[in-house]
């Protein structure tokens, strides 16, 4: 019985599909010229806490992972991958940042829930677009909210501003 | 375990479709969008009065419509099943019935949001049900009834949303008129005049995501119904488990619900601590909703 339940589980959870690849997205981030460098994630706990201090979400390194954007010997940014909350599964994201701190673009990877499609249109990703840690993304005010996905679009804003935070306090100044 | 294969299906009989509750009786504060539309199945068997034998099902098959991005109407039907014998209470439990399903109401319900749990420090949804049921839900037989439920529904998001808190509220006012039931023994209280109930309800639970699309979560009951002639006429608390599963299109929720403390009106030689005349001991609900 309990075989069977966690079977079930399994196979409901394996039939979720993703959108677009980490690939695709680097290159809709910042180009097809440049080569995009893994870099290990940061995860040394001072900086969790201070990431968590200021941007007031739980740092989560082992969901997140880093790309150096670099064409012709010259580093044009960073591209992160990482996943938040939604109302039922995890939304993937990935955000470019540029090597002054500001995101280049927001890209949704995957999003499977009922409501709220329009979490991948660019026009709402593009809000986004030059931001940087020290801006405020209160959904309803600096992001426009999206009716039935409330906690995918919290959850996004605090996603991304935590990204932004981990790159300034991380990566930026390296 | 086989009345929950029984739950399943009567639901599957029916074709039933189904909208989004993580637990058996307590309700979320989030509206649906704009446009949208949910339709949803609910079986809710009830046993155990204690003494005799008392198994009922009350099935709503509901149609949910969010008017604007705050307001969300629905309609439901409703209907029951009832299998009880070796059990008579004055004034409640007229005797033995068997039926197998008939319709037995209609309800309408508005849930106005006024705070979004993502967007506010905690969601807040202002509640109305007016009820029309023409069976009653204990005894099985004819009863005209209409309710005014008003409420309002709270929702708070923890740990980026894993974790869910939620509260209802509610206070709904009942005027029923039994029908004359014939060949009831002389000395068996059955009224017909028209009564007026007031019920109270708070209810509160957690749910948690335990994996992605999966919910565990616990509630509780409290419920209390004041009435014409006795006063405070029951008072009971419900507590149990649910799992719950939701994806893009479709939910199910399964839940469990016993009695465990009651009071108010009894019947002779029932078992002490609860109320049995209009609860049972124990209650088991499944719920399948489609998103359309």
């Amino acid at each position: 019985m309990q075989t069977a339940f966690l079977l079930s589980m399994s196979v409901f959870t394996l039939m979720a599909t993703d959108y677009l690849s980490i690939e695709s997205a680097q290159r809709r981030l910042f180009g097809d010229k440049a080569d995009y460098i893994f870099t290990k994630t940061p995860a040394d706990k001072r900086l969790v806490k201070a990431v968590k201090k200021q941007a007031g979400v739980t740092l989560r390194p082992d969901r997140i992972r880093i790309w150096q954007a670099i064409e012709e010997g010259r580093q044009l940014g960073w591209v992160y991958e990482d996943q938040v909350i939604g109302k039922h599964e995890f939304i993937t994201y990935a955000v470019g940042v540029d090597m002054n701190g500001r995101v280049v673009d927001v890209v949704i990877l995957s999003y499977r829930e009922t409501h709220g499609g329009e979490i991948m249109r660019p026009t709402w990703l593009a809000q986004f677009r030059g931001k940087t840690a020290e801006q405020p993304f209160k959904m309803g005010v600096d992001i426009e909210a999206i009716s039935g996905a409330t906690l995918s679009v919290r959850n996004v804003c605090d996603g991304v501003k935590k990204l932004l935070i981990l790159n300034e306090l991380a990566l930026l100044h390296e | 375990m086989r009345e929950m294969v029984c739950i399943c299906l009567v639901i599957l009989a029916m074709n039933a479709l189904a909208g989004e509750d993580l637990f058996g009786h307590l309700k979320l504060a989030e509206p649906l969008p704009q446009g949208a539309w949910e339709v949803y199945q609910v079986a809710t068997q009830r046993r155990d009065k204690g003494t005799g034998q008392y198994t009922a099902i009350n099935t709503i098959s509901e149609f949910e419509y969010g008017t604007t991005d705050r307001l969300t109407l629905s309609f439901g039907l409703a209907g029951q099943g009832i299998e009880t014998s070796g059990l008579r209470v004055d004034g409640y439990l007229p005797g033995d019935n068997e039926y197998g399903f008939k319709s037995s109401g209609v309800e309408l319900n508005l849930a106005y949001n006024i705070l979004a749990p993502a967007r506010d420090a905690m969601g807040l949804s202002y509640v109305i049900r007016l009820e029309k049921l023409w069976l009653d839900p204990h005894s099985g037989f004819d009863k005209d009834s209409l309710s005014l439920t008003t409420g309002v529904n709270l929702q708070k998001y923890v740990f980026e949303g894993q974790l869910i808190w939620a509260g209802n509220l509610a206070l709904e006012a009942t005027k029923a008129t039994r029908r004359e039931l014939e060949g009831l023994p002389d000395d068996f209280e059955w009224p017909t005049f028209a009564e007026v109930e007031l019920e109270f309800t708070a209810r509160t639970g957690m749910s948690y995501r335990f994996v992605p699309k999966w919910f565990l979560s616990i509630e509780g009951e409290f419920q209390q119904e004041y009435e014409t002639e006795v006063n405070l006429e029951r008072e009971s608390i419900f507590v149990g488990p649910s799992v719950h599963y939701g994806g893009k299109n479709m939910w199910f929720t399964f839940s469990y619900l016993g009695q465990v403390s009651g009071r108010g009106e009894t019947y002779d030689g029932q078992p002490d601590g609860y109320h049995l005349i209009e609860k049972t001991k124990h209650e088991l609900i499944a719920k399948i909703g489609i998103n359309l």
